[in-house]
């Protein structure tokens, strides 16, 4: 786990604690290694991102579960001009969308590990948590290959 | 409801320009105002702003009334800004559609404004980001140009979509804002091998695949049916308008190439306005990246899914093909002011069925159009439907 240069595009403050969000145990998790959002007990939904209320019910009693660490490549692209704020320095960097498993979910994540033209659609990634140097963690995607 | 005209319109000159917020306001303005002799401010009921970022692009909030301020308008019925990113525009006419529609307004102004360039292009392509959600896609550099490249990536890839089609889009784009004094490329002349050299932006998209950041406003004047034929002898007039939304998050996207949001809404806009693709003659659609508006020809009905490539490649949205997509030069040839674009598009419009245009891009006879704009990840399709008899 390397830390990036800079925070990028997150809340220019940090806001992960239960102090400031009610999806805290988000990034408490992460912190174990964990990706993990909530699913809706009432109807079996599962949302992407974690959420306080159903969206498909309204009920607010959701728990949380855990998602697969691996993935495949669904879609992807690079940043080569540009960049936002904090990453003007990282043209090259290649994000893209994950297929989280056999869940169906596709969440959309920055892809360390390989370049672009070293990466293809259905190529497989791992979930690589990762700490930012104000202490926070956030998640990215290494490639398997 | 009372029928709505669209009876003038301005244009501000669109570019990389000398120009603040608020001077682009003014310019908007003026070009309005000395449009319409017969209308003077204070028969103005309402304003409504069509704005997507001046917090972070101008540091300025609360711009309606500073809007009104600068073009001595003082509303005494609706006075706000609108804003739906890329469809701000579009959806302040919307309103003031709504409103005059429902009796509520006679006499409404729409003014779509936005300052895009600033020393830091950084800083403007971070309010880009902000666009998408921020905090779970945006964040990990999730700005317009990686989300559309994905797009096009699997619509190669699931259509055989080809850099040469997309390319097509560009070049007919381009040579329309070669029409139009007011395009931010209307003197840049592009050549296919320009196009398909220009360096990646997100691969598979290039320089010239991408619409631009851009300062431009315009403005456009709508009445109620009894006051229309005072401003103009042939008016615009509303015949249909829809949205819709399906989802924000990018997990949440049904499908990155076939955009079923803007199908629903390309068919309720239909439906409400008693018609077809087929009869559509102008259209001005979206086309942020060249991409988009191939997706756009698909779900917009004019040809079969997964054919927009060949569409675009066969001269179909060209004048002479099956429907003229863009002749005012489209975001590629215009640059993509976000909260101007849209009443932009209107003008176009008016300007076609009013044959005030240029010949190298008048769709002679025009009586149908409609206007199109996706915003943020195609997350919401703004439409309308105009007639040019009521
Ligand atoms: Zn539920």
């Amino acid at each position: 786990m390397s830390a990036p240069s800079t925070p990028f595009l997150l809340d220019f403050f940090p806001q992960e604690d239960a102090k400031f969000t009610r999806v805290a145990p988000f990034f408490t998790h992460l912190r174990e290694g964990r990706l993990t959002t909530t699913k809706c007990p009432a109807d079996g939904s599962v949302h992407w991102p974690p959420r306080v209320s159903c969206p498909t019910c309204h009920r607010d009693q959701l728990t949380w579960i855990d998602l697969p660490k691996e993935g495949r490549i669904y879609a992807f692209s690079a940043l080569y001009l540009g960049l936002p704020l904090g990453m003007e320095k990282e043209a090259g960097a290649v994000v893209g969308l994950v297929e989280l498993g056999d869940t169906g979910l596709r969440i959309f994540s920055r892809i360390v590990g390989k370049k672009y033209e070293e990466l293809k659609i259905g190529d497989p990634v791992r979930l690589d948590p990762f700490p930012l140097p104000d202490g926070r963690v956030f998640y990215r995607f290494m490639s398997k290959v | 409801m009372r029928k709505v005209a669209l009876v003038a319109g301005g244009m501000a000159t669109w570019g990389i320009r000398p120009a603040t917020w608020s001077d682009l306001v003014q310019e908007a303005g003026t070009a309005l105002f000395s449009s319409v002799p017969n209308l003077e401010a204070k028969d103005v009921d309402s304003l409504f702003v069509g704005a997507a970022q001046p917090e972070r692009l101008a540091f300025q909030s609360h711009v309606a009334p500073m809007a009104a301020e600068l073009l001595g308008i003082r509303p005494t019925r609706f006075i706000r800004r609108v804003e739906l990113a890329c469809a701000s525009g579009q959806s302040a006419i919307h309103d003031a559609y709504a409103a005059i529609a429902a009796g509520l307004s006679d006499v409404a102004v729409v003014l779509g404004v936005e300052k895009m360039n600033l020393p830091s292009m950084a800083e403007a392509t971070t309010s880009m980001a902000n666009v998408l959600d921020r905090a779970w896609d945006g964040v990990h550099g999730g700005t317009a140009p990686p989300f559309f490249a994905m797009v096009a990536q699997r619509h190669m890839q699931e259509y055989g979509t080809t850099p040469e089609q997309m390319a097509a889009v560009s070049m007919k784009n381009h040579r329309f804002a070669n029409t139009n004094p007011t395009a931010q490329f209307y003197s840049k002349t592009f050549t296919l091998e320009k196009l398909l050299g220009s360096p990646f932006v997100s691969p598979p998209l290039r320089l010239g695949d991408c619409s631009s950041m851009t300062d431009g406003s315009a403005a456009v004047l709508l009445v109620g049916e009894e006051l229309a034929r005072k401003y103009t002898d042939t008016p615009a007039w509303i015949a249909a308008t829809s949205q819709y939304s399906d989802f924000h998050n990018l997990a949440n996207m049904p499908s990155l190439t076939h955009w079923v949001g803007l199908e629903k809404a390309a068919q309720d806009l239909y439906r409400r306005g008693r018609t077809s693709p087929s009869n559509v003659q102008v259209a001005e659609v979206h086309d942020c990246f060249t991409i988009s508006e191939i997706i756009e020809y698909e779900e917009l009905g004019f040809c079969a899914k997964g054919k927009g490539g060949a569409f675009a490649a066969d001269g179909q949205g060209d004048l002479g093909g099956k429907v003229v997509v863009n002749p005012r030069g489209g975001l590629l040839g215009c640059g993509h002011p976000l909260g101007a674009t849209g009443v932009g598009q209107a003008v176009e419009v008016l300007h076609q069925f009013q044959s005030k245009v240029p010949e190298k891009r008048l769709v002679s006879g025009a009586r149908e159009a409609l206007t199109h704009n996706l915003s943020g990840s195609a997350n919401a399709h703004t439409l309308t439907l105009y007639r040019r008899e009521n």
